[in-house]
This record gives C-alpha cells, sequence and structure tokens, in this order.
C-alpha cells in the first residue's frame, strides 16, 4: 500500500477534511440567516389577505427556485469552461457536478414545498400547469445529468459527456421561466420583480433568498472537493494496485 | 520512510471505471418520467382555456366540450356549502355546478379556474364543474394593516362586475 | 406563534426544506471524511 497514503496531515483535516476557515464562516452566516428565516417566515411576518398562512411557505419556495435556476446556469456554464480548450480542467467538471446535485435538491425542495403550497391556495397539490410541469420537467433533466455522470469511464470522459449535455439542459431553464408568459397558466407572474410584496413579507423573502444563495456556495464548495476527493481515491486506488503488482513481481 | 515524491501516474485519469447499472437505471426511469411527463401535460392542455365571456363565441369553447373556464366567484352566489356558485368575467356570469367542495382560498371575489363542460338545459346554460381550482393573483398585502380598503376594493371590484 | 391556519403544510414545508438540506450536508460531510482517509494530504490543496 502507499505509506502515504494512510497518513493524513492533521485529525481536524481528517474530521473535517472539505472545511476551511472561509467555509467555517460562510457555514456559520447560513445557520444565523437559517434560524433568521424560520424566525421572519413563520413568526414575525404578517398573514397575507387572501392567502393567509400559505405566504410563509413561499419564503423558503422562491428561494428555493432561485438557487435550482441559478446552480443548473453554473453547471452550464462550468460545462462550457471544461470544454473550451484554452480553459479545459477537471476543476470545472466538479463544480459542474456539485451545482447540479444541489440544483436538484433545491429544485426537489421547489416541487413539494410548492405543491403544499398550492394545496393551501390553489386547493389542489399538483395540476399539469405549464410553470409545474416545465419544473417538473427540468428536475428530471438534472437527475437525468446526475445519472450520465455515473455512466463509468475515465474522469476525462464523464466531464466530456456531461458537459455536453449540461449544455443543452440549461435550455430549459429560460423555458421554465418564460412559461407563466408564453402560456396561459395557474400560476402567477415573479411578483418580486413587479412590487407588489408588502415591505415585512419583501423583507423576509430576500432575507430567505441571501440565506439560500450563501447555503448554495457552502454547499457547492463542500461538494466540490468531495468529488475531487472521490476520484482522488479513485486514482490512488489503482496506484496501490499497481504497487501492489510492482511488489509480487520484485519477490 | 518513504520521502520519494509519488510517481505521477498518468494512467489513473484515462482508466475506464466500471458500468455502475445503478445510473443506468436511473437513466431509464428518467427517460420514462421526462416521456410520462411530457404526454400529461400535452393531454391535459387539451382542454381549451375560456373566459367567461368567451363561451360559445372564441373558437374552442363550444358547449358542450371539455374545457376549463376562468371567472371571479360572484359576491353572494355561493350557495350549497361551495358546491353551487357564479362566476363571471368581463360583464358575463356563468353559474357553475361542482361535485365536490372547493378547497384553497375559495371564497367570493376570488378568481378561480374550473375544469368541466358548458351544459344547456331549461334554465339556460350551466358550467359542469369536476375540479375547482383558485387561481392566486400577484397580490400579497399584510393582513391587517389594510384589511377594510383591501376587502372594500374587491367588493367593490366584486360589484362592478355583476 | 398565534395558532395558525394550515399549520401542518406550513411548518411541514420549512420542516422538509431544513431536513432535506441537513441530510444531504450530513451526508457528504460523512462522505468526504471517509474519502479523506483513502488519500495523500497534498490532495487537499485547499488545506
Amino acid at each position: 500500500m502507499d505509506p502515504t497514503a494512510s497518513t493524513p496531515s492533521t485529525t481536524a483535516t481528517v474530521r473535517r477534511p472539505t472545511s476551511t476557515r472561509f467555509t467555517r464562516g460562510l457555514g456559520v452566516a447560513v445557520i444565523v440567516g437559517a434560524a433568521w428565516v424560520a424566525l421572519f417566515g413563520l413568526v414575525l411576518s404578517p398573514n397575507d389577505a387572501l392567502q393567509k398562512t400559505g405566504v410563509r411557505i413561499l419564503y423558503i419556495h422562491v428561494p428555493s427556485a432561485w438557487l435550482a435556476y441559478l446552480a443548473f446556469i453554473v453547471t452550464g456554464i462550468s460545462s462550457a469552461g471544461y470544454l473550451w480548450k484554452r480553459t479545459r480542467s477537471l476543476v470545472w467538471d466538479r463544480v459542474a457536478g456539485a451545482s447540479a446535485e444541489v440544483g436538484v435538491l433545491f429544485m426537489g425542495i421547489t416541487l413539494v414545498t410548492g405543491s403544499l403550497w398550492g394545496s393551501i391556495t390553489w386547493g389542489t397539490y399538483w395540476t399539469w400547469d405549464s410553470r409545474l410541469t416545465t419544473t417538473a420537467f427540468l428536475f428530471v433533466t438534472y437527475i437525468g445529468y446526475l445519472a450520465v455522470r455515473g455512466l463509468g469511464g475515465t474522469l476525462h470522459q464523464r466531464a466530456r459527456r456531461s458537459a455536453i449535455l449540461a449544455l443543452f439542459a440549461v435550455l430549459e431553464v429560460p423555458l421554465v421561466h418564460f412559461s407563466v408568459k408564453w402560456w396561459r397558466p395557474l400560476h402567477q407572474n415573479e411578483s418580486v420583480a413587479e412590487g407588489e410584496l408588502e415591505d415585512m413579507m419583501l423583507f423576509t423573502l430576500f432575507s430567505g433568498i441571501v440565506t439560500f444563495t450563501l447555503l448554495y456556495v457552502w454547499l457547492v464548495i463542500h461538494r466540490q472537493r468531495t468529488l475531487a476527493l472521490d476520484d482522488s481515491v479513485a486514482e490512488h486506488g489503482l496506484d496501490a494496485a499497481l504497487a501492489e503488482r510492482r511488489q509480487e513481481a520484485l519477490q | 520512510m518513504d520521502l520519494s515524491p509519488r510517481e505521477a501516474v498518468p494512467t489513473a485519469v484515462g482508466k475506464p471505471r466500471k458500468r455502475p447499472w445503478l445510473a443506468v437505471g436511473v437513466l431509464v426511469a428518467v427517460l420514462a418520467g421526462a416521456g410520462v411527463l411530457v404526454f400529461k401535460f400535452l393531454t391535459n392542455a387539451v382542454d381549451y382555456y375560456c373566459n367567461v365571456d368567451e363561451i360559445g363565441v372564441k373558437d374552442g369553447c363550444d358547449v358542450g366540450r371539455s374545457i376549463r373556464i376562468q371567472g371571479v366567484v360572484d359576491q353572494g352566489s355561493v350557495t350549497g356549502e361551495g358546491l353551487n356558485f357564479v362566476i363571471s368575467y368581463n360583464g358575463q356570469s356563468m353559474p357553475v355546478v361542482v361535485g365536490s367542495k372547493p378547497t384553497g382560498i375559495f371564497s367570493e371575489c376570488v378568481p378561480v379556474v374550473v375544469s368541466g363542460k358548458v351544459v344547456e338545459n331549461a334554465d339556460g346554460r350551466v358550467f359542469e364543474g369536476r375540479e375547482v381550482i383558485v387561481k392566486h393573483d400577484n397580490q400579497y398585502d399584510a393582513e391587517n394593516a389594510d384589511r377594510l380598503a383591501q376587502g372594500e376594493a374587491e367588493a367593490a371590484a366584486c360589484l362592478r362586475k355583476d | 406563534m398565534i395558532a395558525m391556519l394550515n399549520a401542518p403544510h406550513v411548518i411541514g414545508s420549512y420542516v422538509v426544506t431544513f431536513g432535506a438540506i441537513a441530510l444531504y450536508t450530513w451526508r457528504m460531510l460523512a462522505r468526504a471524511r471517509q474519502s479523506a482517509r483513502n488519500v495523500p494530504p497534498e490532495e487537499l490543496p485547499w488545506t
């Protein structure tokens, strides 16, 4: 076995191998932010005149949706970064993969919180409305993207294959976004952009968006590093096997 | 202790890994799921979307055809615990009969979308609804701050439509 | 908090959101810890 493989530098890096001073600070900010959003969203903000308590779900539903879009766009950009010869690096590929995975998580949260909200407001958990259907389609697409990443092959094969797919998949993001304008749907337009939210509600929603964005950055940094570790385990697994074989040959 | 630099192993990056069947399974499920989504969307979108004033006027909004109708619930029109009500749009009204009590934030003066069909009977046209969905608008107002103003405005808008 | 209308849906949505994120984070960090045991320290350039 590779002697260095089992001698990590310090215990801290073993306990928190993907953590740095920056991410720890960011992590604390995210925890404070999450408590803040829960406090304002559930307790301090007012009920909506028509939706009553339903509006409280929007403080997490809207930021999740925004983050899922952001995550998929970052995946698209990173994929282009990998495919472009002058910037080709597996780091792009890992950022793309990490961001897509976090995006799928947030898109799932968006769908679940959205259907809970729909049940309160519309009177149904699900309807085949254009916004809902395109969102579900986006969710499924990126699960497919993650599956394609797991299909095997070399790291560069994985990177190339998934990058090409990501460049097509990201085209769905504007489709979902504008579905509200293109079809006559049940789902309303973006209220934030049109300035129709009451001040306290706007403030709570804004806190949610900031917190979730910081959370996204934290998650992608950690996930990207975890992927780097996984990739090097795959490499070192082979390293160790080669070393063993060489050892056998010498005996 | 071995202090010599580790050898670079270029083959490592080029090493093909074994094909995990889980990923293939997920991919098949994803393709099937995407197909179902597209199918459901297309078949559900077949129900034409009509405003009350478009019934019998606009192409596709014919009597007897399965459609979705949009309108605002008239004030004072809700009877039978929500099984009967009247919706209006652009000055035109349509009585609605549904089989089950509408849920969500259903009440007077809210915009709704009802799926079903228009039938003609002795009393004129009635919409037989299968499902009522409340169409939420973009207004978000604190409940207590200007509830009166909000309520009055809605009532006024509602009455104007009658 | 006043008695809340639709409390199961509203609180449930917060629980699902934060729960899912926490579960994902916990699994990711556990995975990282496991992988880190099998790689040399120079494979962690960010530390």
